[in-house]
């Protein structure tokens, strides 16, 4: 029966269902939003909005004050200071100065006029900034001396010193000779200040940014931004750690490439000796790893691991010493002749074999050459279908083969071991690793992981390769837990 | 739209990154789970609804006040989500399958029982094109005239895939009814 209210209708439960549906996105969306947001700023997209902001508005109306106001200030800076010169000048040229006496404080404060005003306010504002030279002191000092007073056209000359004016009047018989030199020599000085005070405001003329641009101002807004939301790239960032055990099949790929010395004596050793080689036995390793993930699809990885390498080598025949029953298959005789000969491989293996009283067996016995090596390995991968159940990653990279110890079972069946200290093997030997890791993720956490891989040296494993040569192969598959922080 | 939307707005108009996120952390929520329902799992999710933000983000002056804000925000969702599909190539072969509905779903249907997530994850589990469809017409409320529109296909082939998309849910819903016998699982999705 059909639903009649249309409440239960299948699309409108669907939609009252999901339609307010939420759910919270990881951190690393808005990361990466944010990352892609820089980027986009960074390519000047905002530049074309500076008009919309109105921080800039303001910041453009402070400049523009800012102008108009200094502007108001340097042209009537100017302006009276060329009054100044146009009156000293006048001055010179013949007005009548004459002495008149000391008028008292009210009468100079009565007779000041505006433009009086004006020089008096600039005298201080130049004191004050200390634009004026020391010898307006001097100049005010002379002037205070000799009281003036320009009664026609009203001019007076500030003594800034004291606050005070003298007039002076325009009739230059009245006046005293020593008041003309002092006058004259009040000119000089009073023009060069003014020389000193134009060169200086016009040197530090407060201005002097004028031609900064509007849009420069939006730089101011970019650091605000930063500081608030600071940029992260690291959005797909995640560490694990990791423990396997790996199952291989360890090659030594050991040759004697030529005849040791106990088998050169011989037509038939010498080349015999010449003709084993190795077999693959069953080995494992025991790895740790931790590993960084850089991006959506690629990661770094580091490890320690310790290879059991076990293996066999069969062919070359061995040597009978028929004067004391001792015996030495080709590989310890090799070996004992790339050893120190201090040390007691070569002792045992070499040198009672290197006369003629050995007698060469040509029996294919096969021997186990067992090694053992510290593994460092560091890789890159690229994992496909990072965040799903089942990921896979192929991997790729170098490790460095420190190796540990070497058992090779001599033809009498005793073990001789060789450790890094004996000088024979490289104690560092750097092999290439590629690989493919199958991911499955047992939770948020943890994943196992089934990793397939080959390693190859890329240098022989000997420290002199005159006469034994090997490079390390290996096949495996890793069996292996990670967890993620 | 609230005032606080509209400073919202006016402070991404101005590309304000404080204002750009707060966007984020009102609506993500909503339209991250938009990304869900359209996509197959949550790294394409994401992906999604990253697109879907930075074109909001670029395109926010085209934005007018007379419509809810939300609204546009799922639809621009919505569109990244299809575009993202078509991308993806799921939306490459949409056929007209011959499905009729058979009316079970009218009767006294209720999803009282299912958490959202569950539903979700039913959606995500149909066939891409009928979890397209399902979408647009079901949730969204899309026409199928529209949906053939904006999918490129004919209104037949969105009316049956739809019909299959219903008939497939139904089936899984009853299938969940019988499993769970009525209880509420809490499925990790």
């Amino acid at each position: 029966m059909m639903d009649p209210s249309g409440i239960n209708n299948f699309e409108d439960q669907w939609r009252k269902a999901l339609n307010e549906a939420s759910e919270p996105p990881p951190p690393s969306v808005w990361q990466g939003i944010e990352a892609r947001l820089e980027e986009d700023s960074e390519r000047g997209l905002v530049l074309p909005l500076w008009w919309q902001s109105r921080k800039l508005w303001y910041a453009a109306a402070s400049i523009a004050a800012l102008l108009i106001v200094g502007a108001g200030v340097w042209f009537s800076g100017s302006d009276v200071n060329d009054q100044k010169i146009n009156t000293i000048a006048a001055n010179e040229r013949g007005l009548r100065l004459k002495n008149d006496k000391q008028t008292s404080d009210a009468e100079k404060s009565s007779a000041v006029s505006p433009q009086k005003e004006e020089r008096l306010a600039e005298g201080k504002v130049l004191e004050n900034v200390g634009l004026v030279p020391k010898n307006t002191d001097e100049v005010a000092t002379k002037g205070q001396t000799n009281p003036f007073k320009n009664s026609k056209e009203g001019v007076s000359i500030f003594e800034g010193g004291k606050n005070s004016f003298n007039k002076i009047d325009n009739d230059p018989d009245n006046l005293p000779s020593s008041v003309i030199r002092g006058e004259a020599t009040r000119l000089q000085q009073i023009e060069s200040m003014e020389q000193t005070i134009t060169a200086t405001l016009l040197a530090s003329r407060p201005y002097s940014e004028l031609d900064v641009h509007v849009q420069k101002r939006y730089v101011f807004f970019k650091p605000e931004v930063e500081s608030e939301n600071p940029t992260k790239l690291t959005g797909h960032k995640e560490y694990w750690a990791g423990l396997g055990l790996m199952p291989a099949s360890f090659n030594p790929d050991l040759k004697v490439k030529e005849a040791p010395i106990g088998f050169a004596n011989q037509t038939v050793s010498d080349k015999k000796s010449v003709s084993g080689s190795s077999e693959a036995g069953a080995s494992y390793a025991v790895q740790t790893q931790g590993g960084m993930r850089i991006s959506k699809h690629w990661s770094v990885e580091l490890g320690v691991s310790y290879l059991k390498g076990n293996s066999d080598y069969q062919g070359g025949g061995y040597l009978l010493n028929a004067n004391n029953s001792k015996s030495a298959n080709v590989l310890e005789n090799a070996l004992a002749g790339l050893a120190p000969s201090s040390s007691p491989i070569a002792t045992d293996k070499n040198y009672n074999f290197a006369n003629t009283g050995s007698i060469y067996v040509d029996v294919s016995k096969k021997v186990s050459n067992n090694y053992q090596f510290l593994q460092l390995p560091v890789q890159a991968g690229f994992t496909i279908n990072p965040d799903k159940k089942l990921s896979y990653s192929v991997l790729g990279g170098m490790m460095a083969n420190f190796f540990l110890s070497n058992d090779l079972e001599s033809a009498s069946g005793e073990i001789i071991t060789t450790t890094a200290s004996d000088e024979i093997y490289r104690s560092m030997n750097w092999a290439a690793t590629t690989g493919l890791r199958f991911n499955y993720k047992l939770s948020a956490k943890w994943k196992a992981s089934l990793t397939g891989s080959y390693q190859k040296a890329i240098s022989s494993g000997f420290k002199s390769n005159q006469s034994l040569d090997t490079h390390p192969y290996l096949y495996g598959v890793s069996w292996g837990v990670r967890y993620s922080f | 739209m609230t005032f606080n939307e509209q400073e919202l707005v006016r402070g991404c108009k101005q590309r304000n990154r404080i204002a750009q996120k707060q966007l984020y952390d009102v609506f993500g929520g909503k339209l991250f789970a938009i990304c869900l329902r359209y996509t197959k799992n949550r790294a394409d999710a994401e992906d999604v609804l990253q697109d879907a933000f930075i074109k909001i983000y670029e395109n926010i002056d085209s934005f007018r006040a007379d419509s809810p804000l939300e609204y546009w925000l799922r639809s621009v969702v919505v569109n990244t989500a299809l575009n993202h599909l078509r991308q993806q190539k799921h939306l490459k072969e949409l056929d007209d399958i011959d499905i009729h509905h058979n009316g079970i779903a009218d009767k006294e249907f209720t999803l009282g029982n299912f958490q959202m997530q569950q539903l979700l994850e039913l959606i995500r589990e149909l066939p891409p094109g009928c979890q397209t469809i399902f979408n647009l017409y079901a949730i969204e409320g899309y026409q199928h005239n529209e949906i053939a529109e904006k999918l490129g296909i004919s209104e037949g082939t969105s009316k049956s895939q739809y019909s299959r998309a219903r008939m497939l849910l139904q089936q899984k819903l009853n299938k969940e009814k019988r499993f769970d016998d009525g209880s509420v699982r809490n499925k990790q999705f």
